[in-house]
């Protein structure tokens, strides 16, 4: 895909040469060093379970899923065309797909560095003696990169409607919660298909019942992919929408 | 000759807006021409679509034989396209914005090195090649957008209103950088600075409500616009006005005769003639006696005829363009009338402004008219009105 390779670089780029990148950074690995070292006293020394914790089954972990990728593509599309940087993009010889694929994936390359952590984690109790479940530790890594991803292209998606980098940021974050708080809601209800629909949807638990007990199911790798695409794609129209304007 | 650009019946709506109706125009290899238009005329939503940025509406545009809708990916590997903004990631050292340009266009890196060091050369940013694109001034930046442009060594250059923003001396440097490329690739200008199309550009295309109102080299826009030339004169022509208006409508070649009105003691005429008839003005001026101020010939500039475009302003040129910053009589100056009552604390009363009557002016040249040491530059007495009174 022509330009795809040379937006993604440059996106990276831009990502850590502004001090918002350092700054997810150093709040995520240390505030998942810290909740690692509660999970371990929690679970009386369990390294599996507190690795669970760390990817996928403490609020910590869905809060950062949620905060993060909203902050990191809030300005990805909405400030470039504000800045008339995007002018200067869509006039290169690429295309649409690469511009909007070029930036998810240097969004969510970052996510999988935030993530890292907890491998960081893993390889630490392991010299310390402990063998972690290496399977379940890289399950909940995909799993927690498959998940940021999806929140990467809604950034995206959000930041492709509006000038207005906060108003992107807000929008994504209000739907992520929703998406985050979606199984909450099922337990609400007494109405069957009402569950079943949102069990079909449910990210938190598409999350929880494959990836992070070492499972990597295509079924729900696919899910995560299709809504990514599904948002990708619309990020794209909505791109392209803004020539018509 | 080959057309590079080939603009047909091109259309472009923003909702109820028509910015550009049936536009049409072609370009050949080669050449350099500049996009003049007021703003807000349609120029840069051309060059948009030009640089396969937006889409018509309806109509087509061809560049270097690819339709910019059907084929935008291979019209955009043929164009060098400078948006007014001068859009550049103010976070990369201007070497790092060339070299991600280079990326984008697919070059590899024996040919990005050799190009990005060319560029640099040719807009003389060898020296600022460190320099971060956010330090650079507004110039230096220009200089900078014009570097990534011409990177790709385009067939098309496009770029729009390529000196705004920046002082005489940088607007200098700009212009003679566009002189060099003119030799090198087909280059569209736009701007609203007559002056930058006229230093660079032969040829003009004006346009003005989203349509092209002229389209040719400056002479041809002279000849075919600016053929309501005229002779100019101001003479003293006595009390019979009118007989001198008729004398001079009878030279052979004035199709009109404008009286423009009395300044002092000189009646001042423009005759429209397409050549000069200041010899045959100036005979019966001669052989009349009348004693003549001014007798001169003029012919509207490009400048007067894109003002005249662009205001939709069908009268002679000069009338509007000359004429303008003088006032039509003198001493017709708008006269302000206040209230009579002003009291602090209430709101300020309103301001009329009612033109002002029309004031005699009588000059008189006896000398000995109202005492010798009168001064005969000014007139006898001016009718001034009468200052408001006060109850």
């Amino acid at each position: 895909m022509r330009g795809f390779l040379a937006i993604y670089r440059r996106e990276l780029g831009g990502i850590f040469m502004g001090p918002l990148a350092w700054t997810l950074l150093v709040i995520a690995y240390a505030l998942q060093g810290l909740l690692f070292l509660v999970y371990l006293k929690t679970s009386q020394g369990d390294v599996d379970l507190a690795l669970r914790f760390a990817f996928g089954e403490s609020w910590a972990f869905w809060a950062l899923a949620a905060l993060f990728p909203p902050l990191l593509t809030m300005r990805m599309i909405s400030e470039e065309s504000r800045m008339g940087l995007l002018e200067y993009l869509l006039t290169a010889p690429v295309t649409d797909v690469a511009v909007v694929l070029g930036k998810f994936c240097a969004a969510t390359t970052f996510m999988a560095l935030v993530w890292s952590a907890g491998l960081l984690h893993a390889l630490l109790v392991m010299r310390a003696g402990v063998t972690p479940d290496w399977g379940a530790v890289w399950g909940g890594w995909l799993g927690a990169v498959l998940v940021s991803g999806l929140f990467c292209a809604t950034g995206l998606c959000a930041s492709s409607f509006t000038n207005t980098p906060v108003v992107a940021a807000f929008g994504s974050i209000v739907a992520h919660l929703l998406i985050v708080i979606l199984p909450l809601l099922a337990a609400l209800t007494e109405a069957e298909w009402i569950r079943a629909a949102i069990a079909r949807v449910d990210v938190v638990d598409h999350h929880k019942a494959s990836f992070l007990v070492g499972v990597v199911d295509s079924a729900y790798a696919g899910f995560f992919l299709v809504w990514t695409a599904l948002f990708l794609f619309v990020a794209t129209r909505s791109l392209e929408a803004r020539r018509w304007r | 000759m080959r057309a590079v650009i080939s603009v047909q019946q091109l259309t472009r709506t923003y909702g109820a807006h028509k910015a550009l109706d049936a536009v049409s125009f072609e370009i050949a290899k080669g050449e350099v021409v500049g996009f003049l238009g007021p703003n807000g005329a349609g120029k840069t939503t051309t060059l948009r679509i030009l640089a396969g940025y937006l889409p018509p509406t309806s109509g087509t545009a061809r560049v270097a034989g690819f339709d910019v809708v059907r084929d935008s990916i291979e019209v955009r590997k043929r164009i060098g396209y400078l948006p007014e903004s001068v859009p550049l990631y103010r976070e990369l050292r201007v070497e790092e914005m060339l070299r991600f340009h280079a990326r984008l266009h697919g070059m590899d890196r024996g040919r990005t090195e050799q190009r990005v060091a060319a560029v640099l050369e040719q807009v003389q940013l060898t020296e600022r090649r460190r320099d971060l694109v956010g330090n650079l001034s507004r110039g230096l930046r220009q200089r900078a957008g014009l570097a990534t442009a011409l990177l790709p060594e385009p067939e098309v250059l496009i770029l729009d209103e390529p000196t705004s923003g920046l002082d005489p001396i940088q607007r200098i440097e700009v212009r003679s950088l566009l002189q060099q490329l003119a030799t090198r690739h087909t280059v569209i200008v736009s701007s609203h600075i007559l002056p930058e199309i006229e230093a660079v550009c032969p040829r003009v295309i004006i346009v003005t409500k989203g349509r092209i109102a002229a389209d040719g080299t400056r002479d041809q826009l002279l000849k075919q616009l600016g053929d309501r030339s005229y002779v100019r004169i101001e003479a003293v022509v006595g009390p019979d006005v009118a007989k001198a208006k008729a004398l001079l409508g009878s030279i052979e070649g004035v199709s009109e005769v404008v009286d423009k009105g009395r300044l002092g003691i000189h009646q001042c005429f423009d005759l429209v003639c397409s050549t000069d008839l200041r010899e045959d003005a100036g005979a019966i001026a001669a052989a009349r006696g009348w004693a003549l101020r001014e007798l001169s010939w003029r012919t509207p500039s490009l400048e007067q005829i894109f003002a005249r475009i662009a205001l939709g302003d069908g009268e002679i040129a000069s009338s509007s363009a000359f004429d303008a910053a003088m006032p039509a009589e003198p001493g017709a100056a708008a006269r302000v009338e206040l209230s009579p009552l002003v009291t602090l604390g209430q709101p300020a009363p309103a301001v009329t402004v009612k033109p002002a009557a029309p004031t005699k002016i009588v000059y008189n040249l006896n000398p000995f008219d109202a005492g010798a040491g009168r001064d005969l530059g000014k007139p006898k007495a001016v009718d001034t009105p009468k200052p408001p009174t006060n109850p």
